[in-house]
């Protein structure tokens, strides 16, 4: 019988698509979007610390461009990925081990308020240094 | 042997739980790491010669070292989740499963070179 | 009379899939499969779908109406046309379109079936016939205790096989393995009926794995579909706790 089926990449790429779909889906993609961009992170930030190996001079320099406003302002989005995927990921837990997985909306707003509160405070001190 | 292809049991996995447990971990890690190493230290950053007494504390060096292999670990085992929504099959998640398994290795092997490199 | 533009996903064996725009006189109190029907009997008799019940018992005539998976039979024409654009109606995801809204739904049910699920069913009967019967049904507020016994079916014999949680799951999307939420729900129904440890043994076999509880992302998108009310990502995640206690008591060497 012959019958219409799409390509495996199109079908991979449905985690992406959240028209009509509700919060645990925004939750999913969210938590996949900031999962990629954490992995890059992690690798840039690992290149960085070859710096350490090159020794004081070439690490004390990178520290001095780090701390300028356009560093600064990278790392609050990072601290907004790390938070996202990380009580996202406590949510994920929870309700994954069969615990209030009928409050997994409820959980994720709230989570998600709590994290705009923390990175809020955190982007204050940053700028503050 | 039943004909229905669902009937049949297939090998049991770890790698949820392992994501579960190095998440629970790099809360703990991360968040200590972010606050020793970017809240209390001055100007944000450690400068070279506070990385080497920081990393010189044995107890700190310890909890980097887990941190990184729980940062690593956790990574990976996201991005292979990603790689297994293409649809591949068995033949290779098992080679994806194994070419991390190494990328893993590497990376972990990396920052313990850079860390020796700081406290020697 | 309501004069509604309806736009239908169409495929034929052989040809490219498209869109056709059809605009039908319909009463206002009809629901969307009476749209579907009008359209099949006053405009084109070439277009296939599947119907049966008129009344969500059935399971089979599941579509998405502007994206979202729904029964037709069950959602009001008037609840889903905004008065201007047109409603889309299209086939369920993640089934291969066997034409037009037609899916083929042979791999579903050989899940359902691996996963013990019966076409007959108990119907929560075991239940005498009392205030909580009516409870249960939704025609009373829940606000009588319901036994002990009854939390771990809750609902559970309405899955009424529709396919909607199957569609509706981004992990089903990529991974045709996958044993679905539907399936994995059922696999814990029957896990629960029954105290054969050989027979729990091999359910919970089936349900551990690459492709059963543990490739669920816990986009919860199952249970918002469901139009039954099954809950079946509650069930995949009591099955994971299920199977993480036995590894672990497994472990320590404890009895399972």
């Amino acid at each position: 019988m012959s019958t219409l089926n799409y390509s495996k990449t199109r079908q991979a790429a449905r985690w992406f698509d959240v028209r009509r779909r509700k919060a645990g889906m925004w939750a999913y993609a969210l938590n996949r979007i900031t999962g990629i961009g954490l992995v890059v992170y992690l690798y840039l930030h690992l290149g960085v610390l070859s710096m350490l190996i090159q020794g004081q001079s070439a690490w004390d320099a990178f520290v001095g461009l780090a701390r300028s406003p356009f560093y600064l302002a990278l790392d609050v989005i990072l601290l907004a990925g790390i938070l996202i995927h990380g009580l996202n990921g406590l949510r994920l837990a929870v309700t994954g081990f069969g615990f209030s997985a009928g409050a997994q909306k409820a959980l994720f707003t709230i989570l998600m308020i709590s994290g705009g509160i923390i990175l809020i405070a955190a982007a204050l001190k940053i700028f503050q240094i | 042997m039943s004909a229905n292809a669902f009937d049949q049991e297939s090998k049991p996995t770890v790698a949820w739980l392992w994501q579960v447990v190095t998440g629970i971990g790099l809360v703990l890690l991360l968040g200590l790491h972010m606050v020793a190493n970017h809240f209390i230290a001055k100007g944000g950053l450690r400068d070279y010669a506070a990385v080497v007494a920081y990393l010189r504390n044995p107890i700190i060096l310890v909890l980097e070292v887990l941190f990184l292999v729980c940062v690593t670990t956790h990574a990976l085992l996201g991005v292979r989740a990603i790689f297994l929504d293409f649809g591949l099959s068995d033949r290779v998640e098992q080679r994806l499963s194994g070419v991390l398994k190494w990328i893993g290795v590497l990376t972990i092997g990396y920052g313990l070179v850079v860390m020796w490199f700081v406290i020697r | 009379m309501l004069t509604v533009p309806v736009e239908i996903f169409r495929f034929k064996p052989g040809q490219a899939q498209r869109y056709d725009t059809f605009t039908v006189e319909i009463a206002e109190t009809a629901h969307v499969i009476d749209v579907i029907d009008t359209v099949w009997a006053k405009h084109d008799p070439t277009l296939t779908f599947r119907r049966a019940c008129h009344h969500s018992s059935c399971g089979s005539c599941a579509v998405r109406i502007n994206g979202a998976e729904k029964l037709p039979c069950i959602v009001r024409l008037t609840d889903v046309w905004n008065g201007r654009n047109p409603i889309r109606i299209e086939p369920l995801r993640n089934f291969p379109v066997v034409s037009d809204l037609l899916v083929e739904v042979g791999d579903f049910f050989e899940r359902m079936s691996a996963a013990s699920m019966t076409i007959t069913c108990e119907a929560e009967g075991f239940l005498p016939l009392t205030v909580d019967t009516f409870a249960v049904a939704g025609v009373l507020p829940k606000t009588v205790e319901l036994p002990d016994n009854l939390s771990r079916f809750n609902r559970f014999e309405q899955c009424i096989e529709c396919g909607i949680c199957m569609s509706a799951c981004p992990t089903m999307a990529t991974d045709n393995k996958f044993i679905g939420p539907a399936g994995l729900a059922a696999i814990y129904q029957a896990r629960h009926k029954t105290d054969d440890p050989t027979r729990v043994k091999h359910l919970l076999g089936l349900a551990d794995g690459e492709h059963g509880v543990w490739r669920c992302h816990s986009a919860f998108e199952c249970t918002e579909a469901c139009p039954q009310a099954v809950d079946p990502a509650s069930k995949i995640m009591a099955l994971r706790r299920e199977l993480a206690l036995r590894r672990l008591r497994k472990m320590f060497g404890l009895r399972i």
